[in-house]
């Protein structure tokens, strides 16, 4: 057993921290109150290969796995500009088509998914449906040679930077089970009969969440990715990928969180000594600590498990989301606590984190969604719903 | 056109720093980072080459333990190999000893140009671009802000306390760039992966003829003396008279 990385994936953290840190922060923070996008951070990591290392070669990507999508992830959140978009765009959505796509789909998007210039959507989510993806309302039924998609999605993050949206989307169903038969479409997001709206939410990030509404919307044939009605498999290979990088970044935010919060404590003085000398701040950031490396560790597995095809992924990829979100928004409590009142400070860049940790809880699956994840498959307990 | 860069692999510096309890050196047995002042020369090397149309970077530094984790971070920006001196007789070299180890090195290669920091953050001698210069016999300029290649002529804006002076020099020469001379590319992706099969050349002293001096001893560290607490003053409007009062006592008015 081995637990160093590579010397490339050491190298593929050093520069994505530097780039990251060079625009910081604060920066992502100015231009994600303005309501602006980080374009700028975007282009310098797509266009020095980053956003596209789990793209395969042949198309002009990094070839290398999840792993090192996480570490991309892991590095961008750790100084403080999580990006939501890396999760949904390259891990999911290029995930899908690389493995599902035929070839004329594969050739047409991954070229973009490989430089970065391609941002994509994922739309699962939908007001009726919630956690229960069988129940999914949005369909796509065949007429001719297009698919006519109708239907409403919501908290579809970024859609308004995308250029399409990975749509799941039910075209038909199991007459024995009741359950939907599921396919994936890529559609523009300037196609007619689709509107949008903004969900305000109260999350510090350039992204903005959308509802989506499809009115008979025309998509081509062509765009259903892989076989239809197959679409619950594919989406399951998709999710292991969003989870692994939704771990990263929450793992990354633990480590913001704690750099500050351990910097801060060394150097602040209230009494005679610093109060990092005070176990009563000293021990719930070890504590923090040890939760972090502890979900690291699992994001790894998981990582490692999926890029390997191993089977213990898709648990790997649920206990690390769980760990991760846990550990990250451990972490920045007890950050925003060490700082005192300057922990809820804009200045301190620790509060305005609070958001997008704590929607690792929730998104992209739910704490409880993992912990009947494990119930059922872990431990072998009845399903409860 | 071809260029040496000296790059100098150091402990990381976000991390505190450890003297050695006998020998008070610096603790490197850990893992060593490309310095980030030599960043900027790898960069300008860089850059000369592609303005040249032809050529390459080689990187020469020496390090404990055959280190090279630091020169895969320059080889991945674009540099095209390496030479590496590490050797445990170098332990504690002081800066002569480094600086012929250096030279010896860099002469193997015959550069048309050799680049170097001002001087290492671990270490803050800045000596070392003039004593290569001296071992090779050639012409050295300092603190370079910008350099362009006319022929067989380095060109430099040299940074000077009041501004810049232009300077010149035939090459082959040994220059040492500040850290505005340009600003640093990131590793990229492919940069990376290149930089796993770029080669570098391990030697030791002997391999290039140096013996090792009697070096250097550091017979005693003194700790830094703590900054004095500032004098605040409570600015009643008459404020500006303090400051005024203050900037004659220290003869700037
Ligand atoms: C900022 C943001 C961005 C998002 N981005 C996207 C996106 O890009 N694309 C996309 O498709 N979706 C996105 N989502 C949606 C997100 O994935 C869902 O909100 C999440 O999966 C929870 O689903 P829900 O909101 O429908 O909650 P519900 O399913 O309605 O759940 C409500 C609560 O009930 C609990 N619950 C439900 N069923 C059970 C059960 N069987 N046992 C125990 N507890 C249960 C849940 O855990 C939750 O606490 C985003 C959400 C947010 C907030």
């Amino acid at each position: 057993m081995d637990f160093n990385e590579t010397p490339e994936q050491t190298m593929i953290r050093e520069a994505v921290a530097r780039i990251a840190g060079d625009f910081g922060h604060d920066y992502f923070v100015t231009k994600a109150r303005s309501g602006e996008k980080t374009t700028e951070l975007w282009d310098a990591l797509a266009g020095a290969g980053f956003a596209g290392v789990g793209v395969p070669s042949e198309y002009g990507g990094g070839g290398m796995g999840v792993t090192e999508l996480a570490i991309v992830c892991e590095e961008l959140a750790a100084q403080g500009c999580p990006l939501l978009l890396l999760i949904v765009s390259p891990a999911i959505c290029a995930t899908i088509i690389a493995r599902f796509g035929d070839d004329a789909q594969r050739s047409r998007w991954l070229p973009g998914f490989a430089t970065g210039e391609l941002k994509m959507a994922f739309a699962i989510t939908e007001p009726d449906a919630g956690s229960n993806s069988h129940r999914l309302s949005t369909t796509a039924r065949r007429d001719g040679e297009v698919y006519r998609l109708r239907g409403t999605k919501y908290y579809i993050s970024g859609v308004d930077e995308s250029d399409a949206i990975l749509v799941v989307t039910r075209t038909s169903v199991d007459e024995e089970t009741g359950k939907g038969r599921l396919s994936l479409f890529v559609v523009p997001t300037d196609a007619a009969g689709l509107e949008r709206t903004v969900i305000p939410v109260e999350i510090t990030a350039p992204e903005k969440q959308f509802t989506l509404f499809f009115d008979d919307v025309e998509v081509p044939a062509e765009n259903l990715i892989g076989t239809p009605d197959d679409g619950l498999r594919q989406v399951f290979h998709g999710l292991n990928p969003e989870r692994i990088t939704g771990a990263a970044m929450a793992c990354g935010i633990g480590r913001y969180a704690l750099d500050k919060a351990s910097a801060y404590a060394r150097e602040r003085r209230v009494w005679d000594v610093p109060i990092g000398a005070h176990q009563g701040l000293a021990h719930p950031l070890a504590k923090a600590k040890i939760d972090l490396e502890l979900a690291r560790l699992m994001t790894q597995r998981g990582a490692w498990a999926h890029d390997c095809g191993d089977a213990m992924a898709a648990e790997s990829a649920n206990m690390a989301k769980y760990a991760a979100a846990e550990a990250a928004l451990a972490c920045l409590d007890q950050a925003i606590q060490t700082h005192g009142g300057n922990g809820l400070a804009t200045e301190y860049g620790l509060a305005d984190m609070w958001g997008i940790a704590r929607l690792l809880r929730t998104a992209p699956v739910s704490r409880e969604m993992i912990l009947n994840f494990v119930g059922q498959h872990s431990l072998g307990l009845p399903r409860s719903y | 056109m071809n260029v040496v860069v000296c790059v100098k692999q150091i402990p990381d510096p976000a991390i505190p720093g450890q003297l050695d309890p006998q020998s008070n050196f610096l603790k490197r047995e850990g893992k060593l980072i490309l310095d980030d002042s030599d960043a900027y020369g790898v960069e300008m090397a860089l850059q000369l080459v592609d303005a040249a149309g032809g050529g390459e970077v080689t990187l020469v530094s020496m390090a404990p333990n055959n280190e090279a984790s630091g020169l895969r971070t320059a080889l991945a920006m674009g540099a095209a190999k390496a030479v590496l001196i590490s050797d445990p007789a170098l332990a504690g070299a002081d800066a002569l000893t480094t600086a012929k180890v250096l030279a010896g090195a860099i002469d193997r290669v015959k550069p048309d140009l050799v680049l170097t920091a001002t001087e290492a953050t671990d270490g803050y001698t800045g000596t070392l671009p003039e004593q290569i210069a001296g071992i090779l016999d050639l012409p050295s300029i300092t603190f370079a802000k910008k350099i362009e290649i006319v022929g067989a002529t380095v060109k430099v804006d040299r940074q000077t306390e009041a501004g810049y002076d232009e300077v010149e020099a035939p090459m082959p020469a040994v220059v040492s760039v500040t850290a505005g001379v340009v600003e640093p590319r990131y590793p990229s992706f492919k940069g990376i992966m290149a930089a796993k099969s770029k080669p570098v050349d391990e030697l030791t002293a002997a391999d290039l003829g140096v013996t090792p001096g009697a070096g250097q001893q550091i017979v005693s560290v003194i700790a830094a003396e703590a900054r004095q607490a500032g004098e605040i003053i409570e600015d009643d409007g008459e404020g500006y008279l303090k400051i005024i009062e203050f900037l004659e006592q220290q003869k700037v008015l």
